[in-house]
């Protein structure tokens, strides 16, 4: 393999590699893609879902793809604010998206990524498996200014290339070893933990009241990861159940919390354990989300080099995969244009940045950017509304012997025993712009 | 949170890791961890538990390791070093 010579090598097999090379391949660009684990997915995880419509960007109506790996399909959507024995649910089911175009599909990643990279192999791009990249190699343009060349990959062997694709994923090392992205801080990450849980879809469709290939997913705050920011959630596959738990890096740090032990809690509480009863764990996983959010985004390219996905800190709200599809389909865009112009340099591939800048998700990152803020600020704010949410409800729904006005002046007097009434409302405010997001 | 030592699940049962035959993560400074990090959390955000406390210094079972890519970021006093295993070694989800 050593010193080939490509027109584009991706570093990175996930979702952001996976698509970048697909649509290269496509274009008649020769590709390669370089991935470290034994094949793409072993390495990888979500929670997860992926999105229908930024998916069929890529591949149109995907879901008669021979092969593809999909669990289920989504059509319920919940989120629970959950105290120690008790919970404020709100929700969504939507039979309608039991049908094409679908909303979205849940995936174990260990099964789809490795079939996604083999749809980019089928479009010719060249996969290596068990290759880890350790640096980039540079060729000289002038006399100050150097062109990213290709990679060097452990044990020194270099592949080079025109173009580099950095789809390297959360920790991202050598986005950072080249200087695109600055290092980043624990408050810029969350780090879950995850268990699959095998249970036979008899069992999956009763106690989530689904039909056949439907699915679920419920989402939780408050309880799961108390006292620190973060959320747990239970996704529904085929025969077995995803369950997730974590939080911001920091506050797991300065909390004195380990990520196993929320697991262990989060999986007793009452509504949970009924929910996984029986059900038999097959893997546990780990993972960290870059959270920098809109103000940490690196540098997007430079000369012969972009970065996609997680790499590039893509993620808005729940959605990491989608944006790492869509990032992936920009690079390839950028790309072909620039062998066109037969022109790699940093101005011809800003066409990249154009792209992002123009984008949905951009958009909502920047909105984004005061939700993380505030996080940050009120840690306690997201257990102190649920904790308001779970008691309020209690009162609403217990048949008491008191008129309706006392009970109201007694929900109202408790609210403000708390903290202020305005406080409350904020952290409701942003809670429900942060929920959505893992 | 205590030590989950006391907790009587291992995870790792249920994890396929090819080790390597040597590390992929080093503490820079024995020093700082013993004089600078009164709360050496490493020992607890880790998820499969790499890190341990003994004998005056940090050890590391690294072939606990998940890659789950938190513990660089984890240390207050960027004490860690940590790399990617070589191709083909480590975690296989
Ligand atoms: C708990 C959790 C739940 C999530 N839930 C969702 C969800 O429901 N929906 C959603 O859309 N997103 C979700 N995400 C986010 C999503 O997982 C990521 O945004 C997405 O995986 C990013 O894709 P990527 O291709 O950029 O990186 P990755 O998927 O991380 O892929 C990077 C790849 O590069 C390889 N690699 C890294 N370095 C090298 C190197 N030097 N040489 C060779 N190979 C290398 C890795 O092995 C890996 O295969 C979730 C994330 C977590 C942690
Ligand atoms: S957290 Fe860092 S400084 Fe503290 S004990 Fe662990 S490695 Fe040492
Ligand atoms: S990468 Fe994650 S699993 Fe591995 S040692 Fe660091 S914290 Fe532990």
């Amino acid at each position: 393999m050593g010193n080939d010579r490509y027109d584009v090598v991706v570093v990175g097999a996930g979702p952001a590699g996976s698509s970048a090379a697909l649509l290269m391949a496509n274009n008649n660009l020769s590709v390669a893609m370089l991935e470290r684990g034994p094949y793409p997915g072993s390495k990888n995880m979500s929670g997860g879902t992926i999105a229908s419509m930024p998916f069929q960007e890529i591949l149109p109506e995907y879901w008669n793809i021979d092969g593809i790996p999909l669990e289920r399909k989504i059509v319920s959507d919940e989120l629970w604010m959950l105290d120690n024995d008790s919970a404020v649910k709100m929700g969504f089911s939507g039979k309608k998206f039991g049908y094409a175009p679908y909303n979205k599909f849940s995936i174990l990643r260990y099964k789809f990524d490795k079939w996604y990279a083999d749809q980019a192999v089928a479009a010719g791009a060249k996969l290596f498996n068990n290759c880890l990249a350790i640096d980039l190699v540079y060729h000289k343009t002038g006399l100050l200014s150097k062109k990213v060349d290709g990679v060097v990959l452990e044990g020194g062997d270099i592949i080079h290339a025109d173009l580099v694709v950095l789809a390297e994923g959360s920790s991202a090392a050598l986005t950072q070893k080249i200087g695109l992205r600055q290092r980043l801080n624990p408050a810029d990450m969350t780090l879950y933990v995850k268990e699959v849980l095998e249970l036979p879809s008899g069992k999956i469709e009763e106690r989530f009241s689904l039909e056949g290939d439907e699915g679920a997913v419920i989402g939780m705050v408050g309880y799961p990861t108390s006292p620190a920011i973060g959320k747990g959630g239970i996704w529904t596959n085929k025969d077995s159940l995803s369950i997730v738990v974590g939080a911001y890096l920091n506050q797991i740090v300065n909390k004195g919390l380990n990520p196993l032990q929320l697991m262990e809690r989060f999986k007793s509480h009452p509504m949970i354990k009924k929910l996984i009863e029986g059900a038999k764990p097959i893997k546990y996983l780990a993972h960290t989300i870059p959270k920098g959010g809109f103000k940490k985004i690196p540098t997007l390219v430079d000369d012969g080099v972009i970065v996609v996905g997680d790499a590039a800190e893509m993620i808005s709200g729940r959605r990491g995969i989608d944006l790492a599809m869509i990032t992936g389909k920009f690079a390839a865009e950028a790309a072909a244009q620039a062998c066109a112009l037969d022109d790699y340099s940093r101005e011809t591939l800003s066409s990249y940045v154009k792209r992002i800048k123009g984008s949905f998700f951009y958009e909502n990152m920047r909105k984004g950017k005061n939700v993380e803020e505030y996080f940050n600020t009120y840690q306690d704010s997201d257990f102190l509304i649920t904790k308001a949410m779970n008691d309020l409800a209690f009162k609403y729904f217990k048949q008491d012997l008191e008129n309706n006005k006392i009970r109201l002046r007694k929900m109202i007097e408790e609210l403000k025993n708390m903290q202020p009434l305005q406080k409350t409302g904020k952290d409701l405010l942003y809670g429900l712009q942060n929920w959505e997001v893992w | 949170m205590g030590n989950f030592a006391k907790s009587d699940t291992n995870p790792l049962e249920y994890v396929k890791i090819i080790p390597d035959s040597k590390s992929h993560i080093f503490i820079k400074d024995d020093g700082i961890c013993i004089e600078e990090c009164e709360n050496k959390p490493c020992t607890y955000y880790c998820p499969t538990r790499v890190f341990y406390w003994e004998d005056d210094s940090i050890k590391i079972l690294y072939k606990r390791c998940i890659e789950c890519g938190a513990c660089p970021f984890g240390c207050p006093y960027d004490n860690i070093a940590w790399e990617n295993p070589r191709g083909g070694y480590g975690v296989v989800y």
